[in-house]
């Protein structure tokens, strides 16, 4: 409601406070405004000083980075297309399974007291918590002792294992959302909950798992430490090839920053999906249910 | 009989529901998490490389646990971490806290804005890391310009282990206080309108009211907010691995950069190994502090 | 303490009048409820009283002092809320004491005001739990506790029984009565119960769309209400309104062809000779049913039904389409009656208008 009165004090912290709601927004977007202009910097523009904000625009960088165009051939080419179609496989395919298995553990989490279930809910969550290096030290004997190191299905797996537990807390967050009652009038009208959860309770999440596939795609896609450590060429992700620009000849600038563009762009149409989730996504489905 | 009966498939059925839906998802955290932590533990007691595995596994005790807290380079690492930690935290909280305070108020173009600020967050540490490395260079990079325009010296920003921690922080706190301005515009907005007007009308200044009311109010939301910036920032290893490579020398490295090092620079996997268990206890306790709160919240709303 | 003086006073929000054009005077330690339907504008005055809602115009005094342009917090007014407001995070006792803290009071003070409050509410057992551990009638208790710590000029109470169980609601108004005499603070009620209203106020303020019907005490308006609205309104169950139309000798009551004479039934001759068209309203009490062996004059309605509330009997009967009550009174209860309308009941209502039709409304 509108105050009254507003005094000197009153209006004079109210215009700080928007000045500082302003610095705080080019602090936070001015990067991502910067790497998107410096992505069509040809070399030369990339290094002058004062930075140029107007100038002729240089495609050398994505020509380099899908190795096309001038870069085609060349020895500096990145050639990113092999790793691009590996991060497409493996965050798709470990998000379709993350959020199917998410989806049943969640189902089961949200509707049954069992015992023990406490202890799942934090064992799953703790795939979320783990410092991937940790685990890591002991999965690059396993792989390799499997035969899994630096394949995509390795890779699948552990992105099963890294997004299982957001898939299983947020859909059961969402499943929190759905009356108990709906099952329950099903089986009292002889269907059995089975079908219940097929037919009546999984419509109704839709929009859920939709969203806690969106997340799932995004940290699958952004990975990087498990698959920089778990791949050597051929499975290569995205992020670990554009960590590798930074090579014997210095840091591939323009490569770097048009990868980085690209790597994005998947981000922020699933970011547009999620964006009414995100509160839940962020918080494990705990805040923001709806 | 026929009651019997079907009360008893409903509960066997149910059980059969629990077990068919539970056992991929605990099959893949026995692979994925039981087997390789308990592992860990048993490698952290042996001297072994990964690198020689023919030269096989001797049984060292807790020798691997004394190396580790007699060397003082690991002190280092922690006291780095900490230090990391404490500062990009209290950043994220303050500055998050106050932004959320300003996007809990109507007005036009809030929504498009909280949404294009949310952005960090959804970006790959990596290319978060490199960019900022690109702007914090100490020669053409765009940081080092803007000081010069307002009349301020350049900074050798990623040489120099002070400044690198500094620049390491900014580069966190971009890409985390979105997750704080997002919980606390949260918490801000689930406190009724009525508890501000009762404020106004007991007398309360803004100021007394932001403190005494809005503040102690959301403190249960902001308390997971915390934990899981605590958490998640504790472990970092991405960034650093883009921003500085853990230099000046090894002077930005933190426990999770200490323990990829020690496991595929040196291949010292036992004392990697042990060195792991002691980051794994640590992200373990925070983590049972935060679900406990999860569980709360969860029964709460 | 405080006089309240609106003059003039308006809000809008947008092209919605929530209050049009209301003037009142609310004098030193009255204690003044405003009634009326939900929508009708009587929490939006309250809440420009409290500084909590601009007035769009017109003027809000306080001792004559013109208060518009202060805050809530500098107005030294007190309220209580329809849903409860207490702070979650804070104990009872920290809740009572939050506006004396917020305002800088001594701490001796604070602690002497407190050990006051707690001993006028009975509050001991409670001051050290929160007030989700309380039920609401208890936390409204300490809600009221909270507003009157401070002896604030005036008291601003918004429907503050409506969220509490029916069994507490008595006791809680009958306190609160009690309360606001031994304190003599000047305070306004809002509320759409007008069994609150009617126990609770030295005068009724009856609002409807914005705009005040009638000011007076209880018996006043039930008794002389200015139109049909505030008939209506106060009185349960609600006045029976029955159009009547021109006839021979007299007026019949709607489409049943009932009559209704000066000389049998009491009618008012200017009620009778009225050129404009009219509505009689009678409350149910004054409409009696009574044996078929009654001495006097009565009408031949048939009788719908017969039901109790309490102590009392009701019956139903219709005319035309209008259904109607009245008291049963008949000494033995049987399948037939007649029905008397007690002509000290009359009250007639222009029906275009809605307002009262009499020579002297003053009667």
């Amino acid at each position: 409601m509108s105050r009254s009165r507003t005094t000197g004090i009153d209006l004079a912290a109210r215009w700080l406070f928007i000045g500082l709601l302003i610095l705080y927004t080019i602090y936070n977007l001015g990067p991502i405004f910067w790497l998107l202009i410096s992505s069509f910097k040809s070399r030369m523009d990339l290094f002058t000083m004062p930075p140029k904000i107007f100038f002729t625009p240089d495609l050398s960088g994505y020509e380099s980075v899908f190795g096309v165009g001038s870069a085609k051939d060349s020895a500096s080419a990145f050639g990113v297309f092999e790793s691009l179609v590996n991060s497409v496989i493996v965050s798709t395919v470990g998000t379709a399974l993350a959020v199917f298995l998410g989806t049943l553990a969640g189902y089961v989490c949200s509707r049954f007291n069992f015992s023990g279930k406490g202890d799942f809910m934090f064992f799953v969550l703790s795939t979320r918590m783990l410092p991937p290096v940790a685990v890591l030290v002991f999965y690059h004997l396993m792989f390799a002792e499997l035969g899994l190191a630096d394949t995509r299905f390795g890779l699948i797996l552990v992105a099963i294992f890294a997004n299982i537990g957001l898939a299983t807390w947020i859909m059961k967050g969402f499943f929190d959302g759905v009356p108990q009652e709906v099952e329950q009038i099903a089986i009292v009208n002889g269907y059995t909950r089975m079908y219940a959860f097929l037919h009546l309770v999984l419509p109704m999440v839709k929009g859920g798992i939709a969203a806690t596939a969106g997340f799932c795609f995004i940290f699958a896609w952004n990975e990087f430490a498990f698959a920089s450590i778990l791949t050597t060429t051929k499975a290569k992700t995205l992020p670990v090839k554009i960590s590798a620009a930074s090579g014997a000849t210095g840091i591939e600038w323009t490569q770097i920053c048009a990868a980085g563009v690209v790597l994005i762009i998947p981000v922020l149409i699933f970011f547009y999906l999620i964006r009414k989730h995100l509160l839940m996504g962020m918080t494990f489905g705990v805040l923001g249910r709806r | 009989m026929t009651q019997i009966d079907a009360s008893n498939r409903k509960r066997s059925s149910g059980r059969l529901m629990i077990l068919g839906f539970l056992s991929p998802s605990l099959a893949i955290l026995l692979f994925m998490v039981a087997y390789p932590i308990f592992s860990l533990v048993y490698y952290s007691f042996f001297n072994f490389s990964a690198l020689r595995p023919a030269a096989g596994m001797k049984p060292v005790g807790l020798g691997n646990y004394e190396f580790l807290l007699g060397d003082p380079e690991l002190w280092e690492r922690f006291v780095f971490t900490g230090e990391f930690v404490a500062l990009c935290v209290s950043a994220q909280m303050l500055i998050g806290i106050f932004i959320g305070y300003q996007l809990q108020k109507n007005f036009r173009g809030r929504d498009l804005l909280f949404t294009a600020l949310m952005l960090p967050m959804m970006m790959s540490p990596v290319v978060v890391g490199f960019l900022w490395r690109y702007m914090f260079n100490s020669e053409w990079g765009v940081i080092n310009y803007l000081l010069t325009v307002i009349g301020l010296g350049k900074v050798d920003w990623l040489g120099q282990t002070t400044a690198a921690l500094f620049a390491a922080a900014a580069a966190d706190t971009w890409m985390w206080t979105p997750f704080i301005v997002l919980l606390a515009t949260a918490a801000f907005r689930g406190i009724p309108e009525t508890i501000y007007e009762a404020a106004e009308v007991d007398g309360a200044s803004p100021a007394y009211t932001f403190f005494r009311i809005t503040l102690p109010m959301s403190a249960p939301v902001l308390f997971i907010a915390l934990i899981l910036r605590l958490i998640d920032s504790f472990k970092q290893y991405d960034l650093f691995f883009a921003l500085t490579g853990g230099g000046p020398g090894s002077s930005t490295e933190t426990v999770s950069f200490a323990v990829a090092k020690t496991a595929f620079s040196y291949f010292y996997t036992g004392e990697a190994s042990a060195l792991a268990v002691v980051l794994l206890v640590i992200i373990i306790g925070l983590s049972m502090i935060l679900v406990r709160h999860l569980n709360k919240m969860g029964e709460r709303y | 303490m405080a006089e309240i003086k609106l003059k003039n006073l308006n809000i809008e929000f947008g092209s919605f009048k929530a209050v049009d054009n209301v003037d009142l005077i609310v004098k030193d330690g009255e204690f003044v409820v405003y009634l009326g339907p939900s929508g009708c504008g009587k929490t939006t005055t309250l809440r420009s009283i409290a500084g909590l809602v601009k007035a769009t115009s017109g003027d809000i005094l306080f001792d004559g002092k013109r208060v518009n342009d202060l805050s809530a917090s500098e107005r030294n007014i007190a309220m209580v809320f329809q849903f409860v407001s207490l702070y979650p995070h804070l104990k009872i006792r920290q809740n009572i004491v939050f506006p004396l803290k917020a305002r800088g009071v001594a701490k001796a003070e604070i602690a002497r005001k407190l050990d006051w409050v707690t001993e006028v509410f009975k509050l001991g057992d409670d001051l050290d739990r929160y007030p989700g551990a309380l039920p609401p009638g208890a936390r409204q208790k300490v809600a009221l506790a909270r507003a009157v710590i401070r002896d604030p000029a005036v008291l601003l109470l918004d429907e503050p029984l409506s969220a509490i169980d029916e069994q507490f609601r008595e006791e809680m108004r009958w306190e609160l009565g009690h309360l606001q005499r031994q304190l003599g603070v000047t305070t306004i009620y809002v509320t759409h119960d007008q069994r609150e209203a009617m126990s609770l106020a030295d005068r009724i303020v009856l609002m409807s769309d914005g705009r005040i019907v009638q000011v007076g005490e209880a018996d006043q308006i039930f008794y002389n209400p200015v139109n049909m609205f505030a008939g209506q309104f106060i009185g349960s169950p609600s006045m029976n309104l029955i159009d009547l139309r021109p006839a021979e000798g007299g007026l019949t009551l709607g489409a049943s062809g009932v009559h209704l004479s000066p000389e049998r039934d009491g009618l008012p001759v200017w009620a009778m000779n009225s050129r404009r068209p009219l509505k009689l309203g009678i409350r149910p009490l004054n409409v009696e049913l009574v044996d078929d062996d009654h001495q006097g004059p009565s009408l031949d309605i048939a009788v719908d039904d017969v039901f109790s509330v309490g102590r009392e009997r009701f019956f139903t009967f219709h005319l035309g389409d209008q259904i109607h009550q009245g008291v049963d009174k008949r000494k033995t209860v049987g399948s037939t009656g007649r029905v008397r309308f007690a002509p000290e009941g009359f009250l007639f209502f222009d029906t275009e208008t809605g307002r009262r039709a009499a020579p002297e409304v003053s009667a």
